[in-house]
């Protein structure tokens, strides 16, 4: 299948999600997409789904101009699409959900076994140790991808659109996932991958299509291009600043000392864990989300209820065995990026000139000047380059990516001997991600402890001194930046491997 | 804010409810065989007409205020209360509590010792579902509730058994006041120093929840429970006193009803206050500010019952129904206003 998109441009509002888009997909090969977060990449393809309409533009399938008004349409063409969020039904096993999206299937013979046969064939191909008897909600992420990308084949689909797939896999999901679609290029069928990752490009790609601000800037062999020239093409005119640099921690001095702690709420554990860092050491904690990060952040914050040991920072424990004390001076000694800001670190419904002075409440003046407050967010905003940069707007109107920001400015706006930061770089482009390490590596170089939870293992193995993998809520193992690799922490994530 | 957004989000919706308020009250009057406009108009002369009615409708005022502000303040804290009723029962009992045992005593001492152990009681009082919240997670606005009719009963057994006074003829009621613990008045009328004490919390509280520390914390643990906690704020502590001091406030208004209006501490002694000062809080939007004027509409509201009485033989809880119209004209319009808000 050929398919030709011609002019495509779509607004949302005022913004252009899609500026004159001319793109083609060949049959039999897998297109990378790539750019930024809001570069118009899903918007494009989600027009092509028939998820959006285009406001102008056509579409045309070997030759034909086509009308693809619903998703429905969509799939009949024989384009099918793989969302970042799965709409599979958790409860039901994995055959009930693949017969449930399997249109051939008349209602009275979902539980004819025969029919089943043909259902499983593709999910087979695609993965043979997933049994199809067992429960959507007990298969790791990866595995319920798969069963996506089954519903899609088993519609026939000759164009497989992939929405950031390898984000939520481990290293070694991400290889599974590379080969597969690799097989379905082979077979003729035209795979589209978007994503902002390079080594997604690097590992499948037959070529990549560049997209910035809703243009497609530039569509190239694959093979032809190197990271530095798509970052550029990525990133336009901006100059790409230099990797920020770290120093290497004091050997033989312990300042941080997370001592066998345990503890549990509704939705993570986490066991026994020890972990010591040198002043100046950033510590980076792999591991694939939900395996207890936000437990153990809170836990090393002294935010959470500990069943079992305690924290040690500078020689005075700040997290304690059973429910924290409230300790108004915590701010001045840790500062705390936590997941999700939007819940777990802003007011909303303030404005942004209380939420960057949240950490130094409890020491202002009983009155404090309006005035005063004002200039200071302002100066955060401006170092932190938060949109929209006006301190009376609230908390709630910012973006995802600018809320990540605002609570990065805050928590690193001090002398904190401690930082811990889950995910500081979510929602972020490179420029703002670099930006927001260096404010962090700052304080490493002052030679304050680094706690750093993430899914970004490149981003680790570059910068961090130490990697931790933390798998169900145990850690796994730690390893040293220098000599880690990819294979080893990808399967400590499993929990497979221990090291000393 | 330009003028006519100043005109849509705040004149538009005072001017719809007081339409759809005397519409509804129209409508009660007429179903009553009355002329509509006659009586709203004597209503409005003998709440305002002249210097009595407005003495006799500042009255109303002081404890309306006071308990709209008990409701005001931990309504700051996204805590709804409806124990003012209660608070006012409880620090009337404290209060009285300690002018019983000073039947002699000078006012000098007795008055400042009444408000004070009334404070307290009322403090007591309000701290209790405080302390609930805070440690044990129990909903304030059902345990402030049912305070409300332990108070209650309280103070019906104590005017029924200890406290009775002999002379009183079988009338549950304590002893009456001596002067010395009749709370100072003004004017040669009923208008007490609780009306004072009412106002002048009022502003030192928007004073405080609107520039202070305080307020901004107080923001920031309603806003978000979590972040307060990591920015060091002592969520449990703040529900205590707020709660605290939610009570302080309507059980000055308890001792003050006791002390000048009833001169004796006797069964029902709250009215209705504790539920006016709940519907003047929130038809004010829980501003410290506003209650203020509205506590003055609604005291006279309550005041122009005798009026109601006396020229249409209305029952005097008429007055009531009207207030229970005037909160559902005006909660209709607000919501109907921040819907269209949001379409618009």
């Amino acid at each position: 299948m050929h398919i030709e998109l011609r002019g495509i441009s779509k607004h949302f509002g005022e913004v252009a999600a899609n500026a004159d888009v001319n793109l083609e997909i060949k049959a039999g090969e897998v297109l990378a997409l790539l750019g930024e977060n809001g570069a118009g990449k899903s918007t494009l393809m989600k027009i092509l789904y028939g998820f959006y309409q285009g406001d102008s533009g056509e579409i045309v399938i070997d030759g034909t101009t086509v009308e693809i008004d619903t998703p429905r349409t969509a799939m009949a063409l024989g384009i099918g699409m793989v969302f970042q969020q799965f709409n599979l039904i958790p409860a039901l096993s994995v055959a009930e959900n693949l017969m449930l999206a399997y249109p051939k299937s008349p209602w009275w013979q979902s539980r004819h076994r025969p029919v089943w046969s043909t259902v499983l064939e593709n999910l087979t191909k695609l993965a043979r140790d997933i049994d199809p008897s067992k429960l959507v909600r007990h298969l790791a992420i990866g595995e319920q991808q798969l069963v996506e990308l089954a519903k899609v084949l088993n519609l026939n689909a000759q164009l497989v659109i992939l929405d950031e797939p390898t984000a939520v896999l481990t290293p070694q999901e991400s290889e599974r996932l590379w080969a597969l679609v690799r097989q379905l290029a082979d077979s003729g069928r035209s795979v589209v991958l978007i994503t902002h990752k390079f080594e997604d490009v690097e590992a499948c790609a037959d070529r990549v299509a560049i997209m910035r601000a809703g243009r497609l800037v530039e569509v190239a062999d694959a093979r032809g291009k190197t990271i530095d020239e798509m970052v550029t093409l990525m990133m336009g005119q901006h100059q790409v600043a230099a990797n920020p640099s770290v120093k290497s921690p004091q050997k033989d001095i312990q300042k941080l000392w997370i001592k066998s702690i345990s503890a549990k709420d509704r939705r993570a554990a986490i066991v026994d864990i020890e972990l010591q860092l040198a002043p100046g050491e950033i510590l980076g904690i792999a591991g694939v989300a939900g395996n207890g990060q936000r437990l153990l952040a809170d836990a090393v914050a002294g935010l959470a209820v500990l069943d079992n040991g305690e924290v040690i920072l500078d020689g005075e424990v700040v997290s304690r065995l059973g429910r924290q004390p409230v300790n108004p001076n915590r701010n001045s000694k840790i500062g705390y990026i936590p997941e999700q800001p939007l819940e777990n670190g802003v007011a909303s419904d303030l404005d942004l000139t209380t939420n960057l002075s949240l950490h130094r409440l409890v020491g202002m003046p009983f009155f404090p000047k309006k005035q005063t407050e004002q200039a200071q967010a302002q100066k955060l905003i401006d170092e932190f380059n938060v949109r929209p940069s006006d301190p009376t707007k609230l908390a709630q109107d910012l973006s995802g990516g600018n809320l990540q920001k605002l609570v990065s400015a805050r928590e690193l706006s001090g002398m904190p001997s401690l930082v811990v930061a889950c995910y500081p770089s979510m929602g972020l482009d490179i420029l703002s991600t670099r930006a927001i390490y260096e404010q962090m590596f700052k304080h490493a170089e002052r030679g304050a402890c680094i706690l750093w939870i993430s899914e970004d293992l490149d981003d680790l193995l570059q910068y961090a001194h130490r990697i931790a993998v933390l798998s169900h809520g145990k850690i796994t193992g730690i390893l040293p930046a220098a000599s880690a690799d990819r294979q080893t922490i990808g399967l400590l994530m499993t929990g497979a491997r221990k090291t000393a | 804010m330009n003028g006519s957004r100043v005109l849509r989000a705040e004149v538009f919706p005072i001017l719809a409810s007081a339409c759809l308020f005397l519409a509804l009250g129209a409508g009660f009057f007429l179903l009553e065989g009355h002329a509509p406009v006659a009586l709203f108009l004597e209503m409005v002369k003998s709440a305002f007409g002249d210097s009595f009615a407005w003495s006799e409708t500042l009255v109303k005022v002081a404890p309306i205020l006071l308990c709209a502000s008990a409701v005001v303040l931990p309504a700051k804290l996204g805590l709804v209360t409806v124990g003012a009723q209660g608070q006012m029962n409880f620090g009337a009992m404290a209060g009285t509590a300690l002018v019983l045992s000073m039947m002699n005593g000078s006012a000098w001492v007795v008055l400042p010792l009444m408000l004070l152990t009334a404070s307290l009681g009322g403090a007591f009082w309000g701290a209790v579902p405080g302390v609930f919240k805070a440690r044990l997670g129990v909903n304030e606005t059902i345990s402030t509730l049912m305070l409300n009719y332990l108070a209650l009963q309280l103070v019906d057994y104590v005017v029924h058994g200890p406290w009775k006074d002999p002379s009183n003829l079988g009338w549950p009621a304590s002893a009456n006041f001596p002067d010395a613990a009749i709370l100072p008045t003004f004017f040669g009328s009923r208008v007490h120093l609780g009306l004072v004490i009412g106002v002048v919390a009022a502003l030192i509280l928007h004073v405080l929840v609107t520039y202070s520390r305080w307020g901004i914390a107080l923001k920031v643990m309603r806003s978000n429970q979590r972040v307060a906690l990591s920015a060091g704020l002592n969520y449990e502590r703040n529900v205590i006193i707020v709660m605290a001091i939610s009570g302080l406030l309507a059980g000055i208004a308890g001792i003050a009803e006791t002390s000048v209006m009833q001169g004796r501490l006797q069964a029902g002694l709250a009215g209705g206050y504790g539920w006016s000062g709940f519907l003047v809080a929130w038809l004010s939007g829980q501003s410290f500010l506003r209650i203020i004027p509205m506590s003055i509409l609604v005291g006279g509201l309550l005041s122009s019952a005798d009026a109601l009485q006396l020229f249409a033989q209305l029952p005097s809880s008429s007055a009531i129904i009207l207030q229970g119209m005037l909160f559902v004209s005006a909660l209709v319009v607000m919501n109907w206003v921040k819907l269209r808000g949001y379409h618009a």
